[in-house]
């Protein structure tokens, strides 16, 4: 296998005489059942360096990380630390030649404090822990990374940004030489990454190497020192990082054609109010989610609701999708009210709704395709399926959804695919015709290609006369679409701007609770 | 060098069809290879034995009609647990429902008999039993419901007093259920217009072939209809349901009150069948708890349940043989049941994961 497609590579890549990498794969391979998912890859990252593996979901930048912490081994070709060859049998076994992978998805024990979480599969604890000499050695790892951190505070009360400091510190606490970071960014408010980027900043200057995994562009130019990009299983490209590509450039390796993530507002005027909220105040539990919110949202209208996430944005969308009951206020869809009428009744009224949560409850994981653009529709006693099938097959051209057709299980879809589903069935109206959208986190997780696809979408039905509430916290999504952002802020709306003239460090701002009032 | 290959489990990315016809199929031979282990090492002989059992069960007329005839029971109460456990709902008093449906469809054989035409009394004691079986689970199906009180817990306890509400109609001297003039306690015979009359010379009643119907209409109702698509959609994700505006009380409610109506209904095909009277026999023979095992071998199939039922019915009546015939204990064709469950259970991982031996990398340190 040649690499001789390869672009700017920043030094030769099995370097003779220079000081041999920390960590490199040469010509991995790995098959899964059914796909290649590493073809012959190469990789290698030296000490102090920030390299990130770009790629779409399923471009093998998870498989090669496994591979280079013990959780797979390769098929064909090998894993050098030092430039000596390893085998890596186990994640215990990277550990040992210092690679520690931070999951995505944290591994801790929320009921643990963060030092016992910490010391969590050490082997050389004493019988009887001495809690004290503990907690001083992890505070200590932690400052001089500057990640302070209180080693007796309760995982479960940390926040996710402090979470994955105490995964960070776990791993560094435990020799690691080599940090993979699993798309790290996903989790975090753009005030934690800022953070996180300082911190992967004093850990390369102490001589750590950084693999970061990631699909966003845009941070990757920023932070990393050299970017691999892989696609389909290949390394389509080697390029140096720090802003010394372009990220249309990068887009196009990634993706293998030009990708528009530009803005996109109202073409039209807007027409009469569709969804009328007033006073809406939701209390679960003794505890105000939501208090005293009024807006509303127009024919052909999008409204962007940001904020940090947990500050009531899945309780709002829930409210009046008719899964929640206002503890006061109400809310009007189509000038009938919808206040605490249950679901069907919302969709009667022409609401859709995509939940954040795809799969599990937008989507029934072992259910069809067809069988799931069935969920919001009317169902005879015996189920007609064949009478939906044509419409089904249509969809599925219409949305681009990569399946083997209308019976494709829901679980087997890629998360891009997944959420094309979700869109195709509540675009294309049940009940009645769709009169209003609400969406949340519409893009989370997809990859660049369909994040395309799916803004596109929403934009059509926006010129349709659709109107459209978007919430999400990926703030650049809303100050490219909205054409109105109203800020949620501990269940209440802390500002209000048009999308036009938004600018993102008052959006921020009002985001972190730091400012309230309208037009600020 | 020492242990070159190590064995590795792959996921599958797809179970193959013929998979899921062979696991169950090797299970069983696996099952039978365990029980001959164990019967070479007790002394007897593993062939004869099994010949016997095969004869007696399956290969015989005598064999098979026998065999059948106890599938009856077993289909209906496996149909019963699988209808639960379809919905993760997990039903495990079938055993309770069916002494139920047997006292619901002796109580309709006993007081109205004498007053009604067989072609009427044969449907009511199966729907009067099916109800009383129905009624048996209602507590739990409420409960469940309502409040998320553990079904599993609440029906299993349920059985005790079902067995023990069983033994009182039976003893009790002036019991409306006990034979009059019998000094030994047994229930009094239905009348004859609520007993069917068995096929020709065996002990093959025409339930049979309505219990085989109803699983066939039990697996198109899953598969088509809109109750179907409701019980998956609750079964496999409980928020998409909330989503949907798919009310899972109700369908809790419903699926919980149908898995007891179809355990109570093996209770009155025992009435209108081989027993024809409550009889507290009934409670040395399990035949609600083999309808766990029949279940789980059939992956809640409905199909499915209608061979496990076939096949664990064969194995009962060929045990029972043996111990007449020869001298092997009739308990063999017990274990041979537990068996079977075990390796089934065990034979999932081979649905889900290849396994493989794979040659150890060499190491370059």
């Amino acid at each position: 296998m040649s690499n001789t497609s390869h672009e700017v590579a920043s030094g030769p890549y099995h370097s003779g005489g220079a000081a041999p990498s920390a960590l490199s794969a040469h010509s991995v391979s790995k098959r899964f059942p059914g796909v290649l998912a590493n073809d012959s890859v190469d990789f290698d990252i030296q000490p102090g360096e920030v390299h990130t593996l770009l790629g779409e979901n399923g471009a093998g930048k998870s498989t090669l990380a496994a591979m280079l912490c013990g959780l797979y081994q390769p098929d064909s070709g090998y894993i050098a630390r030092n430039g000596q060859r390893v085998v890596l049998s186990s994640p215990r076994a990277g550990l040992q030649h210092g690679i520690a992978m931070v999951h995505q998805h944290f591994r801790l024990v929320d009921r643990f404090t963060v030092a016992e979480n910490v010391i969590l599969g050490s082997r050389n604890l004493s019988f009887v822990l001495d809690r004290r000499s503990i907690n001083e050695r992890v505070s200590e790892v932690a400052e001089s990374y500057g990640l302070p951190i209180d080693p007796t505070a309760t995982v479960g009360d940390l926040s996710v940004g402090q979470r994955q400091r105490v995964e960070i510190v776990k791993a560094l606490y435990q020799g690691a030489e080599i940090l993979l970071l699993d798309e790290p960014t996903a989790v975090l408010v753009p005030a934690e990454v800022e953070k996180l980027f300082e911190n992967v900043h004093a850990m390369t200057q102490a001589g750590k190497s950084i693999v970061f995994i990631s699909h966003k562009l845009g941070e990757v130019v920023e932070i990393s020192d050299r970017v691999t990009v892989l696609r389909g299983g290949k390394v389509t490209g080697h390029v140096s990082g720090r802003g010394a590509t372009d990220t249309k450039d990068l887009a196009r390796l990634m993706v293998g054609r030009d990708i528009n993530l530009g803005t996109q507002r109202a073409s039209h005027p807007t027409g009469h109010e569709v969804l009328q909220i007033r006073d809406v105040s939701l209390n679960v539990n003794g505890v105000n989610v939501l208090s005293n919110i009024s807006f509303n949202v127009h024919e052909g209208e999008m409204v962007g609701i940001a904020g940090v996430a947990g500050n009531g944005q899945k309780e709002l969308a829930d409210t009046i999708a008719g899964l929640l009951s206002p503890t006061s206020g109400s809310i009007s869809i189509g000038g009938a009210t919808a206040t605490d009428r249950g679901p069907i009744h919302a969709r009667e009224l022409g609401l859709a709704y995509v939940p954040e949560d795809r799969l599990g409850m937008g989507l029934v994981p072992s259910m069809s395709i067809l069988d799931n653009l069935l969920l919001t529709r009317d169902r005879h006693i015996v189920v007609d399926r064949a009478s939906v099938r044509p419409e089904a097959t249509r969809l599925i051209e219409q949305f681009e959804i990569k399946a083997n057709g209308p019976d494709h299980l829901a679980r087997k879809l890629s998360g891009g695919n997944a959420q094309k589903v979700l869109l195709a069935r509540e675009l294309s109206g049940g009940r009645t015709a769709t009169k209003l959208l609400v969406v949340c986190s519409p893009t989370r997780g997809l990859d660049v290609g369909a994040i395309e696809t799916v803004r596109r979408l929403l934009d059509d039905a926006r010129s349709a006369g659709q109107a459209i509430l978007l919430i999400s916290e990926d703030l650049d999504e809303i100050m490219s679409l909205a054409d109105r952002i109203l800020v949620l802020y501990r269940g209440s709306i802390a500002h209000e701007t048009p999308g036009e003239t938004a600018q993102i460090a008052t959006v921020g701002a009002a985001m972190a609770g730091l400012t309230t009032g309208v037009n600020g | 060098m020492p242990a070159p290959f190590r064995i590795v489990f792959e996921q599958r990315a797809e179970t193959p069809k013929y998979l899921s016809a062979l696991v169950p199929l090797i299970s069983v031979l696996a099952a039978l290879v365990a029980g001959a282990l164990f019967l070479t090492a007790t002394g007897y002989s593993a062939t004869d034995t099994y010949k016997n059992m095969l004869d007696d069960g399956f290969l015989t007329y005598r064999g098979i009609t026998e065999t059948l005839g106890l599938s009856t029971v077993l289909i209906c109460t496996g149909i019963a647990a699988a209808f639960s456990f379809q919905m993760n709902l997990y039903n495990i008093g079938g055993e309770g429902q069916l002494y139920l449906g047997m006292i619901g469809g002796a109580w309709a054989g006993l007081a109205l008999g004498p007053h009604l035409p067989s072609f009427v009394m044969i449907p009511l004691v199966l729907i009067i039993g099916s109800f009383a079986g129905a009624v048996w689970i209602f507590v739990p199906a409420f409960v469940r419901a309502r409040l998320g009180t553990s079904e599993i817990v609440t029906t299993l306890l349920l059985t005790y007093v079902a067995s023990s509400l069983l033994k009182h109609f039976i003893n009790t001297p002036d019991s409306f259920f006990r034979a009059k003039n019998v000094a030994f306690p047994q229930g009094r015979n239905v009348a004859d217009s609520a007993a069917l009359s068995p096929i020709g010379d065996t002990r093959l009643y025409p339930t049979f072939f309505v219990v085989v119907a109803l699983a066939l209409f039990l697996y198109w109702l899953v598969k088509k209809t809109e109750f179907g698509y409701r019980i998956q959609v609750i079964a496999d994700s409980p928020r998409a349901a909330h989503y949907a505006g798919v009310s899972a009380n109700r369908t809790t409610m419903s699926v919980m009150l149908l898995s007891g109506a179809l355990a109570g209904l093996g209770g009155a095909t025992l009435i209108v069948g081989p027993f024809a009277r409550l009889d507290q026999g009934i409670t040395l023979l399990g035949y609600g708890y083999a309808g766990i095992v029949v279940a789980a071998l059939a992956r809640n199939n409905f199909a499915g349940i209608i061979v496990s039922g076939i096949l664990f019915a064969g194995l009962r009546v060929g045990g029972e043989k043996l111990q007449i015939s020869t001298d092997t204990p009739k308990h063999i064709g017990v274990m041979m049941q537990g068996a079977i469950l075990l390796f089934a259970l065990g034979g999932e991982a081979f649905r889900r994961y290849k396994i493989r031996a794979v040659r150890m990398k060499a190491v370059a340190q």
